[in-house]
């Protein structure tokens, strides 16, 4: 059952399997790094595409196979849910003309999942045969299990993915893999024709070894890394992160210079904190109420700012007490990685728990919180947030317009302030937009969807940064139509105080990715946002989010609400479907590697106790092993024959005889290997000056090439036997 | 080696005998004779005058067989070989004329210069033990035994056998000139009289044929035909070598074994019998590359290579 390069089926199947292990670890980092889900597809994929080749199917057959499992999983995946499949077929083939011309413009952005899957499927068949060719053709895997674990360890270090497990399995397979591989190399490179005995020989101690090599590196307590965790310090060579300086492009971030928007921004991965939460919300760090025309800055700090102390509630108004809001009280835990003097807080806040050493610090026109600790701004790591969650009655947000709003005129003035030379056609646009609606929740509404209706495009790169004399807000509602949040928020900011609107600009973070379950999210510096607030008379304040592919949860209670309002749907978010991340510490394994660090510790205790003796008797032992096997000549003929005495049955002759060749190839004669058993007795006889060993062997002869043993040839031949094995004692 | 050994006493016989006659050959005789037992035939290269035809007329007259000769020529019809039939008027009717072919032991002097058509009418007689002729098959006799002989030093209007029919010699052996000592004792005994007329036949060829029936029942370990195939094997795999030795070479590894071990009075077969016979079955079997050529290696150097590296069976094959 051999194949052509040698190999017989078995251990083929073993090296495709090993090898599918090497490249599942590929995988395994997809899914939890990278918004992929249903990575189990690919993984199946793999392991059909491997199976194919190994069976040798006809690569006909392997290809349409192939294909079939990609286009199916793909409709399934996509189209299924919403079109019958011959529909979908010609939607995919539209599908796919729409992203080659993207791809030939390299508008890579562009791509739509359903083609990123497709090329990701792509990819792994070319994987399948890369690695059918380094196991069956090159028999060679080093390169690619370097490359295994090099690209494990970055994601390691890098990213939150855990590759505890990953190193161990990769370590593994890699090493049965070249063990193996070494093993056939070899047999092709000396043209040995190898017996099953021949590859046990070989496969048992490669086996051994690699459970002894990762039995101890598992059990064996690990040394303190060597170098410092590099993640640090390539985040403080990083520190320009939301930092404007004017060279043009910035990483994205936080950062509280708002004076000149625009320009691109580099994403960044860097994780500002994590937060556990009842609900989704987006996070606040400070409000701007005056536009310049190119950014937004705050009025004049001319308030005093107010302290108050964990606990304390915040003194913050955001919502007006009365029936008009239906509130929750809910509270999220918040852990900070990289240290603001600010802290986060969601609209709606009461009040702040912590370390009690801590107080806060309000500054009422931002409405930014800064932390303290005897007088510092120090490093808070973790703090809960309580605050009430709205829940806005549209009867009540309605009841505002222009004409009657009962607001204080500083205040309204305030938050409707536009520069002197804002461009009319920004006004005219607002009018536009907001004709045919009364009310002022209505009329932002509009200009709400506005920007989506009109199909402007969410970018981070090619956003232009306003010329001298050009505005901001005008130049991305009729120009550029092209932008990343602060566009959006700011433009409809202008546009609704253009219709009167009071409203103001909101810095801070989406609520980020979910990680760890069902309410842990990770917020990172690509998280950091800014969007609207409204504020309605007996109402209070009232997020509005303008930007493209971003959703708020707000939520409206239409109770009262008339029909035509029914478009106002309670903005519950579709949660985008994310995978149920596992556990990367695996809670067994971290069990069992307790006890075994128990074992080992106790050993560990013992040995330090008694170590002096424990270690002069261990030199004893290993000088006397040492001494006794150096010496086996001398005694271990005597051995042999006190062992062959004990019985007089004739297969103990066999074994004697077997047992004299070894010592006599331990003495020094060693029998050639196209050497036959007579011609080499002559050689023995020879040397010691007997007939002895051609008697022997001529008995052993029969025994072996004749199929037949003389009763009692044992004891007729034991007297001849330990001549001969005494001999070697010299 | 062997000379330990006891022999079978019939066959001893038939050595002396020869060895009367061929001085110092004791070797050849013996291969000779381990052909003419396992059913097989010989293929004798060597130079004129060595004594390859006083060695098979002492051998068939040792055993009471007929014995024939054909001299080939490059005008010899396949019909000289195998016989013709004639018409004869007086009775109205043809008349087969047997021709040489129909002994028991024949020398085919000088095969290769023979016409391939020719040739191939004594091989196939070799291989079937019949020949056909005008559509009636006449059994060739039992025992039935060539020895071909081929001049290595003619090149010029020769037709070399090829491989295939190579293949059907059990052995291939060389004579060789023999030593000054073995030299004058031949001169000493050719003075007088011709040494082959004294000498008689001291088996019958039914005791022959017996002979060759028991040699069937002589026992070879599965171990020694692991070991045989194994031989084969190396030979296949080996880098100097363009065409191994086929099964049929195994097969012949094995016959000849058993002979060799039934002439030594042994009913089964040693790993020494193997390897003392193994040159003599491959050698012609084998086909070297030419770059093999070129350096200087014959088969007979990847025979003695592949018989020092393949292991010898030591121990009971685990099953």
């Amino acid at each position: 059952m051999t194949n052509p390069n040698g190999y017989n089926r078995l251990s083929t199947l073993v090296l495709y399997v090993f090898g599918f292990f090497l490249l599942w670890e590929w995988i395994r980092p997809v899914e939890q790094l990278t918004d992929t889900s249903n990575a189990w597809v690919f993984i199946l994929f793999l392991v059909m595409a491997l199976m194919l080749d190994f069976f040798s199917i006809h690569w006909i057959v392997r290809f349409v196979l192939n294909s079939g499992f990609i286009l199916l999983t793909l409709y399934f995946l996509y189209y299924s849910e919403t079109y019958g499949p011959f529909q979908s077929f010609s939607i995919m083939i539209e599908e796919f003309f729409y992203n080659f011309s993207v791809m030939i413009q390299r508008v890579w952005p562009e791509l739509t999942d359903m083609f990123r899957s497709f090329l990701f499927f792509i990819l792994l068949w070319l994987m399948t045969y890369l690695i059918q060719y380094w196991l069956i053709n090159r028999r060679q895997i080093f390169l690619f299990f370097l490359m295994t674990l090099i690209y494990i360890t970055v994601l390691d270090t890098y990213t939150p993915y855990a590759a505890d497990g990953a190193i161990v399995r990769t370590v593994i397979s890699g090493f049965a893999v070249m063990g193996m591989l070494a093993f056939y190399r070899q047999l092709e490179k000396e043209g040995i024709k190898k017996g099953k005995s021949f590859t046990r020989k070989w496969m048992l101690p490669l086996t051994a070894f690699i459970i002894a090599s990762a039995g101890i590196g598992f059990v064996a307590p690990k040394a303190d890394p060597l170098w410092p965790d590099p993640v640090p310090y390539f985040t403080s060579f990083n520190e320009r992160s939301g930092v404007n300086d004017k060279s043009g492009i910035r990483k994205i971030g936080y950062g509280e210079d708002d004076s000149s928007l625009g320009g691109p921004f580099l994403p960044d991965n860097q994780v500002v904190m994590q937060a556990e939460m009842e609900h989704r919300h987006y996070w606040k760090v400070e409000t701007k109420d005056i536009y310049t025309g190119k950014g937004w800055i705050s009025t004049p700090d001319d308030e005093e700012s107010i302290p108050f102390g964990v606990g304390d509630s915040v003194p913050i108004e955001s919502f007006v007490d009365n029936e008009n809001i239906e509130t929750t009280e809910h509270m999220s835990t918040v852990r900070v990685f990289m240290d603001y003097p600010h802290i986060v807080y969601p609209l709606g806040v009461n009040r702040v728990e912590g370390d009690s050493q801590f107080s806060f610090e309000l500054n009422p026109v931002l409405e930014r919180i800064q932390k303290f600790q005897g007088g510092n701004k120090v490093f808070l790591p973790e703090y809960e947030v309580y605050y009430d969650r709205p829940r806005y009655s549209v009867t009540a947000l309605s009841a505002a317009n222009n004409e009657e709003h009962g607001l204080d005129k500083e205040f309204y003035d305030r938050y409707t302030q536009l520069p002197d030379d804002l461009p009319q056609r920004v006004r005219d646009l607002a009018a536009e937009i907001v004709e045919g609606s009364d009310s002022w929740f209505d009329q932002i509404r509009e200009i709400e969807r506005y920007f989506s209706n009109q199909g402007y495009i969410y970018d981070q790169v090619n956003v232009a940064i306003p010329a001298e004399d050009d505005d901001y807000v005008d130049q991305f509602l009729f120009e550029t139509q092209r932008g990343y949040c602060d566009n959006f928020s700011t433009s409809m900011i202008v546009l609704a105080r253009s219709a009167g609107i009071p409203t103001r600009w909101v810095k801070g973070y989406t609520e980020g990715e979910r990680i760890e379950g069902n309410s842990t999210y990770e917020v990172t510096n690509n998280n950091a946002h800014s969007w609207v607030e409204a504020y309605f008379p007996e109402v209070g304040w009232v997020s509005f989010e303008p930007t493209r592919g971003f959703t708020n949860s707000v939520q409206y209670n239409f109770d009262l609400a008339s029909d035509d309002d029914n478009q106002t749907q309670e903005q519950t978010p579709t949660e985008p479907k994310k995978p149920e991340l596992e556990d990367p510490s695996n809670t067994s394994a971290k069990g069992n590697e307790f006890t075994l660090e128990k074992v080992w510790n106790q050993a560990k205790e013992i040995a330090s106790k008694y170590w002096k003796v424990s270690l002069g008797v261990l030199l004893i032992i290993i000088v006397l092993i040492a001494l006794l096997y150096y010496k086996r000549g001398k005694w271990l003929p005597y051995v042999y024959v006190v062992w062959y005495k004990r019985s007089n049955d004739d297969k103990q002759f066999v074994k004697a005889y077997l047992t004299l060749l070894e010592e006599l190839d331990r003495y020094g004669l060693p029998r050639g290997e196209g050497q036959t058993l007579r011609e080499y007795a002559k050689v023995i006889d020879h040397t010691f000056s007997t007939r002895d060993m051609s008697r022997l062997t001529a008995k052993y002869e029969q025994y072996l090439y004749r199929g037949s043993l003389e009763k009692g040839t044992w004891s007729d031949m034991r007297k001849l036997w330990e001549n001969l094995i005494k001999s070697t004692i010299a | 080696m062997m000379m330990t050994e006891e022999m079978h006493p019939a066959i001893e016989q038939v050595l002396v005998n020869i060895e009367k006659v061929m001085i110092g050959k004791r070797q050849v005789a013996e291969l000779s004779i381990v052909a003419l037992l396992a059913d097989g035939h010989v293929l004798l290269e060597d130079v004129p005058g060595v004594g390859k035809t006083m060695m098979v007329r002492a051998l068939a007259k040792s055993i009471g067989a007929n014995f024939r000769r054909i001299q080939f020529t490059p005008d010899l019809l396949p019909s000289d070989v195998t016989g013709v039939s004639i018409y004869n008027p007086k009775e109205m009717e043809f008349q087969f004329r047997p021709g040489p072919i129909m002994g028991n032991i024949i020398l085919a002097d000088e095969i290769n210069r023979t016409s391939p058509k020719t040739q191939s009418a004594l091989l196939e007689g070799m291989e079937e033990s019949s020949v056909t002729i005008d559509g009636v098959t006449h059994m060739l006799g039992k025992p039935f035994f060539v020895m071909a002989t081929q001049n290595p030093i003619e090149y010029e209007g020769t037709y070399p056998l090829p491989e295939a029919q190579l293949d059907r010699f059990l052995l291939k052996m060389k004579m060789g000139y023999p030593s000054a000592k073995d030299e004058i004792e031949v001169l000493n005994r050719v003075q007088k009289q011709a040494p082959i007329e004294t000498i008689d036949s001291v088996i019958d060829l039914e005791e022959l044929r017996k002979l060759q029936e028991e040699i069937k029942e002589v026992y070879v370990d599965d171990s020694i035909k692991r070991y045989i195939v194994d031989l084969a094997d190396s030979t296949r795999t080996h880098g100097s070598v363009y065409l191994g030795v086929s099964p049929r070479g195994s097969i012949a590894l094995m016959k000849a074994a058993q002979a060799y071990a039934f002439i030594y009075n042994r009913d089964y077969v040693l790993p020494d019998d193997v390897q003392h016979l193994a040159s003599a079955v491959f050698v012609h079997r084998i086909i070297l590359k030419s770059e093999a050529k070129f350096e200087g290696i014959t088969a007979e150097n990847v025979v003695e290579r592949i018989l020092a590296r393949t292991p010898v069976p030591v121990q009971k094959a685990v099953k």
